[in-house]
């Protein structure tokens, strides 16, 4: 098994693996979307809305606010023992995070409430993007809520997941049959959106540094009048990409996702132990 | 599907955008390329892109109709 870093921001990151089975990685990914838990406002409570939004809305935009959840994931208690609290309205602090929007115009001009209006409970759950338009405030309108974020899963909604883009992508490979090809034919060049190829004297090459940009479209193939052109992916060669909402770094994401993969798997040996399958 | 305010996240693939949009705003106003702006914003995909280049700001209009206190 190889492992490249490919690239790594603050909340992206590329990684290059080989020898690992497809079906490894997609269960990573997989468990990254659905399963990984981040906070997010999942209760509104409202005292007072004379703002031009219904309650429904303004609370559907609290909900996709992302929250910082790093420190969340070990202090407060996972999804599943806070779900029934909720459903009785009540809201343990070590279950829930309160945040308090007390809001009000008492000009004529427009006022815009951001997320950083939101004022946390814990300085440790905090809207990670702190310009995020929420409501717009007309002359003499007010608004006062309550919200309350907990922990919970990408499956169960998906302003939950700590990842908003995770992907496989395979590594293409392009070959170019030299006794077909054409030398005057400059197709493949004109029609490829990722300029893979390049020219040379005896007719196409292609481009190592650009290859990595192909994005397995097959027109190079189809426009080929001789049928030189072929491209083929590699196997067992794979990138990984996770892109993060803020909430967790990406780092934090593959790290949780690999823990819960490896409870999953244990849990089913333990069960299997159980049942004497094993013996 | 009504847009009053900008979206805090990509219908699509639910990136979070809703901070980025004033500056949008603010430097296509003053006439820069949408594209370019979109680029420097790291806004990649096309389902986030046209999340910006579709929005009408249509609350600062309703907002005028909207009842006092």
């Amino acid at each position: 098994m190889e492992l490249i870093v490919l690239n790594k921001r603050k909340d992206f990151i590329e990684l290059y693996l080989s020898n690992v089975p497809l079906y490894i990685i997609n269960s990573i990914r997989r468990i990254v979307i659905s399963e990984v838990p981040s906070m997010a406002i999942s209760t509104v409570i409202f005292t007072l809305n004379r703002s031009m939004f219904y309650d429904e809305y303004i609370a559907h935009r609290l909900g996709l606010v992302p929250l910082t959840s790093e420190p969340a994931l070990s202090k407060y208690k996972p999804p599943e023992e806070c779900s029934e609290s909720e459903e009785a309205s009540l809201f343990p602090p070590d279950c829930f995070v309160k945040l308090d929007l007390d809001a009000s115009n008492n000009g004529e001009g427009l006022l815009t409430i951001y997320s950083k209006d939101l004022k946390s409970s814990d300085p440790e759950v905090k809207p990670v993007y702190d310009d995020i338009p929420i409501l717009i405030l007309g002359g003499g309108h007010k608004v006062k809520l309550e919200a309350y974020a907990r922990l919970g899963r990408g499956r169960e909604h998906y302003k939950w997941s700590p990842a908003s883009a995770a992907v496989i992508k395979y590594i293409p490979e392009v070959f170019i049959d030299r006794s077909r090809c054409l030398p005057e034919c400059r197709k493949c060049i004109e029609v490829c959106p990722r300029n893979v190829f390049k020219a040379t004297d005896s007719g196409v090459e292609v481009s190592e540094a650009a290859i990595i940009n192909c994005n397995l479209c097959h027109l190079c193939e189809k426009v080929c009048p001789s049928e030189a052109v072929m491209l083929k992916t590699r196997e067992n060669e794979y990138i990984l990409r996770i892109e993060s909402t803020g909430s967790l770094s990406p780092k934090r994401i593959l790290l949780e996702s690999i823990k819960i993969l490896e409870g999953k798997v244990s849990e089913l040996s333990r069960k299997l132990e159980v049942q004497g399958v094993l013996k | 599907m009504i847009k009053l305010i900008f979206p805090i996240r990509c219908f699509t693939c639910g990136k979070p955008i809703g901070h980025l949009w004033e500056e949008f705003k603010s430097r296509v106003e003053k006439g820069e390329n949408p594209g370019i702006v979109l680029d420097e914003l790291g806004v990649k995909r096309y389902c986030c892109r046209r999340m910006f280049l579709s929005h009408v700001d249509i609350a600062y209009d309703v907002i005028k109709v909207s009842r006092k206190s």
